[in-house]
């Protein structure tokens, strides 16, 4: 600790011995030496809108006035100032007494009459409770070159590594000896691409012994598409990036993902940093006409966003809500770019660092044009809007669903067969039937049918758009029993409360009929009495309707039942009725794709019809089935599922789970729309006192935080100046060359991810209450560098990487850590466990089976279903579409994935700077059990066989240097044999997945 | 003690630990891992600030907004203003805009027990226990909005990413047991709550501490078992290989305790493999306690079962259990959100409830484990005393109401039979001691032995806080 305190006293700026540069004009020596002594020691208690006391000595008025103890100072006596009686006494300040000289300067300036021109700034200095405009993060960086290099010389590779020494030696440390090459390829590997390397690639690297091999190996990993991959998940990380709303409807964001493909080929194509931020924050703005600078204000609405809190009817409410909206974006915008948690400052002034309150509204001011939602891009082509990739998506659907026909085949043939042979009973001949044969006439009466609205006749098919339905003539015979028989195909199963077909009296609302979702989504109800007594069966929910024919029949019993079939199957329980409608001849007439009049919009049922049979009696069991059967060439899903042996139906359903997702992402493709910021026309933005909406104080103006040095955070705006104008000068401020926050900020960022800390440890806190770096001086050389070289971050990763410092060994030395147990001084590499997503990949890849495409919409491992709510079911996918990077994954808030999870994978909605790395049994439950991890284990596996052939020596060998980079020690390769021998290929893949050596990289 | 010597110690531990002794500290090493990295300042962990009242909890949380005026907080007024318009000097600020006339409470009011504690007939089970309960009667909150009020109930904010309470306390008590997580959830069968998993995230406190939710079907927890049916012996000569691979890693890494740590871990999985079926088989519980909780009539069996097994987790060491009533929002109303009919809605799931909890209470009293054990019964707001219909109209339903609300608590460190706080004559806005649920949160810390002031976790620029920058402890709840 004492170090770290060394170190903050070094940056400070130097103090000024207050008694020797006592001057006789009042204003100058109160300035100098007054000011800053109360600034230090008084004013963290004694100032602002409730000092203790009620002493505020910051101000001239209020430090004559005194507190409730009575006046401070009574100029020109010491002896009876109550401010000198206190100081002398060592009762104030607290903590702290007061060195001879400070109160030398005191009594000197009480004695000259305690002159008082001007208010002392309390912020002005850092003091022991809170960060002052002198705080060392705000000053401009530091032109310090990096020192002579000192022994071991040798050591030394560039200046980062003469910064690191000079700090190790003087805590008499010493560097530790480079890692093994094959150990160094490794680090590279995850540390770039967040891949393991192939084998080749380590084996084709240790044997290269010249001295560029290892700035060569950098270059080329820097320049590989997953490099971008790799870092825009970090950068994800610190910008709270989701891909749902969140609170309570949490609906999916589809188009959210363009966001975080901008940030892959951005970082990727090592695009200048300030324009990477500027874009961010205000790329609509700067660069109008271009689709990829509007995707990347996708950043300031990365959050989640309060749906029914902004719907809400109270005005006062969705005030709040709008609020809480601006403070996660400043936070973000703070937190991000300049490592400020400005957000603090809503309510009160910063309570640790020099940011008032209505600097925390200035920037809302700057941002209050930003509102969430969904952005059409501009029509230009671009690179960005490739049509290639929808195209071969196109086409790997088709190959899909042609394995997937080819799969079902042999099955549908046995159902049908079998289904030939149970049916004992004739399929009973109905009242009335329209089989839509080119027309809407009944082919068994006369009940011919009319059409209305736009529905149509399609190869044999009633088209139902959404608006259509069919009427009958009024049916001239006395209605009790009756049965409903439909065979339909939905257009999807989401749709709630159309009719298939319905028995609907003349005159009057009353009816039966089939209906869908009506009363709870996905399910078949009947509907009944102008909806109002509409009961359902609590059958199970309809999954198939969209994708193949399937029989409905609802019989209506004249002792009251009513009893559901769905493919000639009871569907749920029957219905216990007072008996059925008794309908007069010429009283009931026939409708279809309608559940009952007027024909209102969600009465109808979007979807095809086959046939529609009408019974004027009640089928028993076997007719219904009967009915079902013989005119049924459509197998359902349930069917074939029921025929298929476990291992041929578990493949099938991946096989569908696939096709439906590539069916939505081929949608989020083509939509050439992006989830980004919507400006609006920017409202007068008040101070609000306490941060309540309901008490505004004055108007505040668009600014940003003026103890940040360099540029000028006065903006100079109009209270009602438009939104772009307020997000360019922010965006400029921010990015301002002189901005010292903006440059460190993010090369500590890049320092963490290779080194597992930062050298500030809290990466988006540079604040009082954040840590202080441990190597200041090497933390402004770096933030210079990325300045002087166009804001390039691969210039600045080929500095660290080329560096001993990076290099060096992680053994573990006890004598070191004795001095430096957490390594700040940096004497080794410290190890570092795999992140989430990593290790996902990581098991991906090894086990051959990695979908190593770049871009595009996100997979989703889960099914989704919506009751008022958004609701998400992780599933475990199979398919090459979903052995994407992790990166890839859909961000639900509420659809989280418990593999990930377990391994530390942060709550989307939180802005995650640094991941916590915690070790549970719920990760040794998840590595070991999971299904996902069986069947990468397999596929290395079969991977491993097909490369050595089936001798077990040959194979140990290549799944240690798949999965470790390494060959077994004599002692491993024959406990491995022996292991396999007994266990499997397989078993021994598991087993190295498991290993802390898999896990941790050194 | 320095950031530098704690680490230390633990070091030396753990070369002790991984000679194979001292298997209860090291769990708590283990919980504790992440926290050494939660530099630079001062968050504590896993120390208690004062001698706790309670050690475990059960929080069980009705969603949709549960009426004071029908349950614990009695308005003999209402009777008289039933079907009378509200006479206020604002118009009140409703969720969905509309306010009705006045409804007394539609369930009859009784004082029980030798407390006098008025419970309506709505909870008959529970009135039999009302001198176990502590009723806070003046509770408000932020919003009206169901999802962030829920979410303030939970985390003390209303945004989401914010730990939960039973997060904080894994994370300030660490682990009791070493083969059960420290915080469990147990779902309402019926659904999950909106927001789903956010409920009971750990937000930016480590991982572990987020809520482990139990499945009613199938296995209770992800990953229990292999998801492959193994061949004889592989399991156990899997785990022989494994260790011998890691042991050597490890040797010739001397100094690293994650490395130890991730060991443990294994075994820790492997006792849990075995506790986690043990704990939830209910089957092994007398018919008496069975049908105690009620686990045998159709309206109770689905929560006396959550309740049977909260009972079971807390007796096995698992710090916090929170208990769904009630699933998502929206139709059909799985939950307390009575809008359109309160007779129906309340009937239907105070049924469902009633019995299971005032078993709860019992069989917890006759085990003694009540004294160091807390029940707490909370819903995100409450519901207004007018209708939601027009205006002039009487209607059956009533609104959401953040205003005045009521919750109650039973166990260790309370005064029982005691109601605190009171609402206007309507019931409609807290009058006296008004609590926030920062107060609340508080008190349910200070009852575990934590300093609400005291317990918290650095995160981007802020000590955060359960309680913010609020909460207050309520004496006047202690006993």
């Amino acid at each position: 600790m004492t170090r770290y305190l060394l170190l903050l006293c070094l940056l400070l700026p130097p103090v000024v011995d207050e008694a020797t540069c006592a001057d006789d004009r009042p204003g100058p020596t109160f300035r100098r030496t007054l000011a800053p002594l109360l600034a230090r020691h008084c004013l963290g208690c004694h100032s602002g809108p409730a000092p203790k006391g009620e002493l505020d000595l910051s101000q001239p008025a209020t430090f004559l006035k005194g507190g409730v103890s009575g006046a401070a100072v009574d100029p020109g006596k010491p002896e009876a100032s109550l401010l000198w009686k206190r100081v002398t006494a060592g009762e104030m300040p607290p903590k702290q007494r007061l060195t001879t000289a400070q109160l030398k300067t005191i009594k000197q300036w009480i004695l000259k009459g305690a002159a008082f021109p001007s208010p002392i700034d309390a912020s002005r200095y850092t003091t022991s409770a809170r960060a002052g405009r002198d705080w060392w993060s705000l000053q401009p960086l530091s032109e310090k070159p990096p020192p002579r290099p000192l022994s071991p010389r040798s050591w030394s590779t560039n200046p980062i590594d003469d910064f690191v020494l000079e700090q190790l030696i003087a805590a008499r440390l010493s560097p530790s000896p480079p890692a093994a090459r094959r150990t160094l390829a490794r680090r590279l590997s995850f540390g770039l691409l967040g891949l393991p390397p192939d084998p080749d690639e380590i084996d084709s690297f240790v044997a290269d012994r010249q001295d560029e091999a290892w700035l060569r190996l950098v270059d080329r990993w820097l320049a590989h598409p997953h490099y971008g991959e790799r870092w825009a998940r970090h950068w994800l990380d610190v910008v709270r990036f989701g891909e749902s709303q969140g609170f309570e409807r949490d609906k999916l964001r589809p188009h959210a993902w363009r966001y975080r493909d901008w940030v892959t080929s951005a970082l990727n194509a090592d695009m200048p940093y300030n324009r990477f931020a500027a874009w961010q924050l205000a790329g609509d703005v700067l660069s109008p006409g271009r689709a990829d600078a509007i995707v990347a204000t996708g950043f300031l609405v990365a959050g989640p966003y309060d749906e029914v809190g902004n719907a809400q009817i109270s005005k006062a409410m969705k005030r709040v809500v709008r609020q809480d909206e601006l403070e996660d974006i400043i936070s973000v915008v703070g937190q991000s770019f300049l490592g400020l948690t400005i957000h603090c400052a809503r309510c009160h002034d910063h309570k640790f660092d020099p940011i008032p309150q209505s600097e925390y509204y200035q920037l809302a001011a700057a941002l209050d044009g930003v509102r969430h939602g969904l952005r059409n891009l501009p029509a230009k082509a671009e690179p960005h809007r490739s049509t290639e990739p929808a195209a071969t998506l196109a086409v790997t659907i088709g190959g899909l669903q042609q394995a997937l026909e080819q799969l079902e085949a042999p099955f549908r043939d046995q159902v049908l067969k079998r289904r030939r042979r149970s049916s004992t009973v004739p399929a009973p001949r109905p009242f009335a039937r329209w089989d839509f044969q080119g027309n809407y006439r009944d082919s068994v009466g006369n009940l011919h049918a009319t059409p209305s609205g736009d529905a149509r006749i399609e190869r044999g098919h009633l088209v139902l758009p959404g608006r259509a339905h069919l009427t009958t003539p009024p049916i001239a015979q006395p209605l009790v029993a009756r049965t409903l028989e439909a065979w339909v195909y939905l257009d999807d199963t989401r749709q709630r409360g159309g009719g298939i077909v319905a028995l609907h009296s003349v005159t009057a609302e009353a009816h039966d009929a089939i209906a869908f979702g009506q009363l709870r989504p996905g399910h078949w109800n009947l509907s009944s009495e102008g909806g109002k007594r509409s009961v359902g069966f609590e059958g199970p929910e309809e999954r198939d309707a969209d994708s193949g024919l399937i029989h409905l029949a609802f019989v209506f019993k004249a002792d009251g039942a009513v009893v559901a079939y769905r493919n000639g199957q009871q569907y749920g329980r029957p219905i216990r009725t007072r008996g059925p409608r008794k309908f007069e001849p010429g009283e009931a007439r026939i409708l279809i794709g309608l559940r009952h009049l007027p024909p209102l919009r969600d009465r109808h049922i979007r979807g095809r019809i086959w046939r529609v049979q009408f019974h004027t009696r009640a089928l028993s069991a076997d007719e219904v089935r009967a009915s079902a059967g013989p005119f049924n060439v459509q197998v359902s899903q349930q069917e074939l599922l029921a025929a298929m042996p476990r291992g041929v139906r578990r493949e099938w359903q991946h096989r569908r789970f696939e096709i439906s997702q590539l069916k939505q992402l081929q949608k989020r493709w083509t939509a050439w729309k992006s989830y980004a910021v919507v400006p609006v026309a920017p409202e007068a933005t008040h101070l609000l006192k306490r941060g309540n909406p309901r008490t505004p104080g004055p108007v505040v103006t668009a600014g940003a935080i003026s103890s940040v040095s360099g540029p000028s955070s006065d903006f100079h705006l109009a209270a009602d100046a438009a939104d772009s104008p307020r997000r360019q000068a922010l965006a400029d401020w921010i990015t301002d060359r002189s901005n010292p926050l903006f440059a460190r900020v993010i090369v500590n960022r890049l320092w963490q991810h290779h080194f597992g800390v930062g050298l500030v440890e809290t990466p988006s806190d540079f604040g009082f209450n954040g840590g202080r770096p441990s190597h200041p001086h090497l933390l402004d050389w770096l933030a210079n560098q990325l300045i002087t070289h166009d804001w390039s971050l691969k210039h600045i990763h080929r500095l660290i990487l080329s560096s001993a410092t990076y290099q060096q060994s992680s053994l573990f030395r006890p004598e070191a850590a004795r001095r430096d147990s957490r390594n700040r001084l940096l004497w080794r590499r410290s190890p570092q466990r795999l992140q989430a997503e990593v290790l996902r990949d990581s098991l991906l890849a090894v086990s051959g089976s990695l979908n190593r495409s770049i871009g595009g919409p996100g997979y989703y491992d889960f099914t989704t279903y919506v009751n008022n709510s958004q609701f998400y079911e992780i599933r475990d996918p199979v398919g090459v579409s979903f052995d994407r990077r992790s990166l890839y994954r859909t961000l639900a808030r509420s659809g989280r994935n418990p593999f990930l999870d377990a391994f530390d994978c942060p709550d989307p909605s939180t802005k995650t700077p640094r991941r916590a790395v915690t070790t549970t049994p719920l990760q040794a439950l998840a590595l070991l059990n999971n299904e996902f991890g069986f069947r990468m284990a397999d596929r290395l596996a079969r991977r491993t066989a097909i490369d050595t052939g089936p001798q077990p020596g040959a194979q140990v060998q290549r799944v240690f240097a798949i999965c470790l980079g390494r060959s077994p020690s004599p002692i491993e390769l024959h406990d491995s044999r022996r292991f396999l021998s007994r266990h499997g290929l397989a078993a021994l893949a598991r087993v190295l997945f498991n290993s802390n050596e898999f896990l941790y990289v050194d | 003690m320095s950031i530098d010597d704690r680490a230390a110690s633990r070091r030396d531990f753990l070369d002790f630990a991984a000679h194979g002794i001292g298997s209860t500290a090291l769990m708590s090493m283990l919980c504790d891992e992440a926290s050494s990295m939660a530099t630079p300042a001062t968050d504590r962990v896993a120390t208690p600030h004062a001698p706790p009242r309670i050690r475990r909890m059960v929080h069980v949380i009705a969603t949709g907004g549960v009426s004071q005026i029908d349950t614990f907080d009695y308005k003999p007024q209402l009777d008289r203003l039933h079907g009378k318009p509200l006479v206020s000097k604002n118009r009140p600020d409703v969720f969905f805009g509309k306010v009705g006339l006045l409804r007394k409470s539609d369930w009859a009011f009784r004082r029980r027990g030798r407390s006098g504690l008025w419970v309506s007939d709505l909870f008959p089970h529970l009135a039999e226990v009302a001198d176990e309960l502590t009723i806070i009667k003046s509770m408000v909150a932020e919003t009206s909005n169901h999802t962030p009020a829920t979410f303030q109930e939970n985390t003390g904010f209303r945004l989401n990413g914010f730990p939960v309470l039973g997060a904080w306390l894994s994370y300030g008590l660490g682990c009791e047991s070493e083969n059960l997580p420290a915080h469990v959830v147990i779902p309402d069968p019926r659904g999950f709550p909106a927001g789903g998993s956010i409920n009971w995230t750990s937000g930016f406190l480590p991982a572990q501490h987020q809520g482990v939710a139990l499945r009613a079907k199938g296995l209770p927890i992800d990953d229990l078992v292999p998801a492959r049916t193994l061949p004889r012996g592989t399991e156990a000569d899997t785990r022989v290989l494994l260790a011998s691979l890691n042991r050597r890693h490890v040797l010739a890494r001397r100094g690293d305790d994650a490395l130890l740590a991730r060991i443990r871990s294994y075994e820790l999985a492997a006792r849990m493999q075995l506790a986690v079926p043990e704990v939830t088989a209910l089957d092994g519980e007398t018919r008496a306690t069975q049908e105690l909780y009620g686990l045998h009539r159709k309206p109770t069996a689905e929560f006396g079962r959550g309740c049977l097994l909260a009972r079971r987790l807390l007796q096995s060491g698992v710090r916090f259990v929170q208990l769904y009533s009630g699933g998502a929002f929206g139709r059909p109303r799985h939950n307390w959100d009575g809008h359109e009919d309160m007779v129906k809605n309340h009937g239907r799931e105070a049924a469902r409830v009633d019995r299971p909890l005032a078993a709860l209470i019992k069989d917890l009293r006759r085990t003694g484990l009540l004294d160091d054990t807390l029940i707490l019964f909370t819903s995100e707001f409450g519901r207004t005393p007018f209708t939601q219909s027009n205006a002039g109209v009487l209607g059956t339903g009533r609104d959401h109401n953040q205003d005045g609300f009521s919750v109650w608590m039973a166990g260790g460190g309370l005064r029982g039979g005691l109601a605190y706080g009171s609402t206007d004559v309507f019931g409609w806005k807290a009058q006296e001691n008004i609590t926030s649920w920062h107060d609340l949160h508080a008190t349910l810390l200070h009852l575990l032995g934590l300093d609400h002031e005291q317990l918290t976790f650095y995160h981007n620029g802020i000590q955060r806080r359960l309680t913010n920058v609020h909460g207050r402890v309520i004496e006047a709840l202690l006993e």
